[in-house]
């Protein structure tokens, strides 16, 4: 059953007919700009943003980070959901990755091999995991929040069931295929 | 039933005046309608018919900020967005711009309002539990505050009307301190809980968790839909499959033909009539024009909330009321309670790991107050007791955050598998009525229409620190002896602000004694008999439970001695 099917299915169903506010909303498909230009971040931060992100959550047979347009998430996160103080860690942070990748090996992260992406990205994880609010912990979250709230993940890779229509407490895993459900 | 009071007042005046239309004020109206009353309902918001739930069908992509509010936002939501929820933009729009509604503090005090049609009951937690003598016989076996005037048997027949009309699945339990009602099918328990529930019954002599009573429709119910495990409740039901005043009861009272329901009305205060020992109407600020028109009725059922509807009779300021409308005895504006909570404990289960659970539960699971219910369990530290709300899940990506360490493919593929069973107990407890815990006008701090605001000084005391040690003892004896592993205790008091919880109850209390408390046995004021107050402001005292399924009972209660007293020329 397709999203279009599972909203008229959904209409069917109601007390009420759906709004047609409601249903523009539903319908209306957000394309993920994979490879977008920032509209906060600078060039040079955005593309530093990019490569961690991918990193943390690599194309593998599922898709990574930068497929799901995960780099625009964060850049939208800098330009308005984050505190001034917030943004200045944030940046600070993505100049420290390429400052300790020049110092390291006279390149910018993104160019550097991935073997060498993680070494650095692992030393800087384990110098933040007793604190609390650093860039790695940004990072962490957003990229991760970014990607499992995306609609590439929420459609085709967690297991996507906006309307379940009933509850069964205990199933076989196998039923679902080893894939979470996608957050309603 | 018209009361011609001339020309002039003749279009403003009604059988009828409903301020509110949150659970309570539903309530009213539907009952108020439906026994032949041509009523006035006054809603301070913007109207919200059924269906009108901008967000329901929005799956997180569709949202700029996906879980994430913009500082924008919140900027004109800063109290509002203390509960750590109520701002996710899902649900923002339910909530005030606390900039427009200024409140003061004396003591922090987290108040949640939602100025629409409908009001909270759109975004409640439709936890549904009813009261029993336990409660209602508490305050005088303590020797606490007053008296309720009412049992349980007063009670019971309505809990029974607004059950069946409301539709309250649950498991029939048969627990003397939690009892049973007019239920639908009960939601099913997940494989841990089912594993839990039966440890904590076998280590704890017979202590019981329930499925939880949920005012969600387990199958059609009075033509509205059943349930379809999306759990998105807050954000308004298209399916009308929880209860609230948009899908229930004011679609009940608009077919009767005799409701009218009036949006941007700010009831500033109520007229009395010394000569009459009567409220005549009420006085209202139109929130768009600030035009100031007056309503009139015989009957006035104040349902505005419990903060709300008592600074209505704080600010009924007369000759005969100095200190506002039906407060002779001085007590109107105090006893204010919330339930504290934010403190229980959570664990890992390393069983089940090939199984998994289909939809998204709008509801947990419950174990009843335990504590103080017999002489077995009778405690020296403290009085009353407390219930945990809970669930098990698997965990989802959200893990991942938190451990920095980890990254790349691996914690990719882990993250999308559902992730270690894990189950979180929380508790709610009652809070005593004390007098000092109040709220009162500020006539320095004026809203936007020029009215008084309110401020807050109320704190937990010694009781209430007390059962929260047991509180999150109990949680952590319960999970260990349910074989759960890392069990962990919380008690995040800092958190949990009077309230935060949003159960305002007290602040014109029920009583036998009009020197002692404002309302009577029927939620009438003891000296305006034509003013029913029956949302959380009429609790003498607030349990354990979840309170709203008593504001319905209660509101359909009144109503209908209303309606009987009306029909013997007594109002």
């Amino acid at each position: 059953m397709n999203r279009r099917e599972a909203i008229q299915r959904a209409a069917l169903l109601l007390g009420v007919a759906i709004t047609p506010s409601i249903l523009q909303g539903v319908l209306r498909a957000q394309t993920p700009a994979a490879g977008a230009k920032p509209q906060f971040l600078t060039a040079a931060q955005f593309a530093t943003a990019s490569a961690v992100a991918e990193r943390i959550l690599p194309r593998t047979d599922t898709p990574g980070a930068i497929d799901v347009g995960v780099p625009a998430f964060i850049d939208l996160m800098a330009g308005k959901y984050m505190t001034d103080a917030e943004r200045r860690t944030f940046t600070a942070g993505l100049a420290e990755v390429e400052a300790k990748s020049a110092a390291a090996h006279q390149a910018a992260f993104g160019k550097l091999p991935a073997a060498q992406q993680d070494a650095l990205l692992t030393a800087m994880a384990e110098a933040a995991q007793p604190k609390r609010g650093t860039f790695f912990h940004q990072i962490k979250e957003l990229t991760i929040l970014g990607y499992f709230t995306s609609e590439p993940v929420g459609r085709n890779v967690t297991h996507y069931d906006p309307i379940p229509g009933r509850y069964q407490g205990c199933i076989p895993l196998a039923e679902v295929g080893n894939r979470a459900w996608t957050r309603n | 039933m018209a009361n011609i009071q001339g020309a002039g007042t003749k279009q403003n005046t009604y059988d009828a005046i409903v301020v509110g239309s949150g659970i309570s004020g539903g309530w009213a109206a539907k009952e108020l309608t439906e026994k032949g009353l041509k009523t006035l309902v006054l809603e301070r918001g913007r109207d919200v018919k059924h269906g009108d739930y901008p967000t329901a069908m929005k799956d997180s992509w569709e949202f700029e900020g996906r879980t994430k509010p913009a500082l924008a936002d919140v900027a004109k939501q800063q109290k509002q967005n203390r509960t750590g929820y109520t701002t996710h933009p899902a649900t923002a729009h339910w909530f005030v711009n606390d900039l427009e509604n200024p409140y003061s503090e004396d003591k922090p005090f987290d108040w949640m309002r939602g100025y629409h049609v409908g009001g909270r009951s759109l975004t409640w937690g439709r936890q549904s539990y009813r009261f029993s003598d336990l409660d209602f016989e508490a305050n005088a076996k303590d020797g606490v505050a007053v008296d309720w005037p009412i049992r349980y048997a007063d009670i019971a027949p309505w809990y029974d009307y607004a059950e069946r009309f409301a539709g309250i699945n649950g498991n029939r339990d048969g627990l003397a301190q939690l009892p049973d009602g007019q239920f639908l099918p009960p939601m099913e328990m997940n494989c841990l809980e089912t594993q839990v529930r039966d440890r904590i019954k076998s280590s704890f002599g017979g202590r019981a968790m329930i499925i939880g009573r949920s005012a969600n429709l387990t199958q059609p119910h009075n033509g509205r839909g059943n349930c379809q495990f999306r759990n998105r409740c807050s954000r308004g039901c298209p399916y009308g499959a929880y209860f609230s005043s948009n899908a229930a009861t004011l679609p009940a009272a608009y077919a009767t033909g005799n409701l009218t329901l009036r949006p941007f009305s700010i009831v500033n205060g109520l007229i009395y009539d010394k000569d009459k020992g009567r409220a005549t109407g009420v006085r209202v600020i139109d929130a768009e024009t600030n035009e100031v028109i007056e309503f009139h009725a015989k009957v006035i059922f104040l349902c505005a909330s419990a903060i709300a509807s008592t600074f209505i009779l704080l600010n009924s300021k007369s000759d005969r009321f100095p200190n506002g409308l039906g407060n002779d005895s001085g007590e109107l504006g105090h006893n204010l309670m919330d339930h504290h909570f934010k403190v229980g404990a959570t664990g890992l289960s390393d069983e089940f790991a090939d199984r998994y659970y289909r939809g998204h539960r709008p509801n947990g699971i419950y174990i009843p107050r335990f504590r103080n219910i017999d002489k077995a369990s009778t405690r020296k530290d403290y009085l009353r007791g407390f219930g945990y709300q809970g669930s098990a899940s698997r965990a989802d990506w959200t893990l991942g955050i938190k451990e920095l360490s980890l990254f790349g493919g691996k914690l990719k593929a882990d993250l999308i598998a559902p992730g270690p069973w894990r189950m979180g107990i929380g508790s709610w407890g009652e809070c005593l009525p004390y007098h000092a815990n109040k709220l009162y006008l500020n006539t320095a701090v004026r809203d936007k229409w020029g009215q008084p605001t309110v401020t807050f000084d109320c704190g937990w005391k010694e009781n209430e620190l007390a059962m929260r040690k047991d509180m999150k003892q109990s949680a952590i004896e319960m999970l260990e002896a349910a074989g759960l592993k890392n069990v962990t205790g919380f008690d995040d008091v800092g958190a949990s602000n009077p309230g935060n919880c949003i159960h305002e109850m007290g602040t014109a209390r029920m009583g036998r004694d009009p020197k002692t408390s404002v309302l009577n046995k029927w939620n009438q004021v003891h000296t305006a008999p034509n003013v029913f107050v029956t949302d959380g402001a009429c609790m003498t005292s607030n349990a354990c439970v979840n309170p709203s399924l008593t504001y319905m009972a209660l509101t359909a209660r009144a109503a209908d001695h209303a309606v009987g007293e009306l029909k013997k020329q007594n109002l």
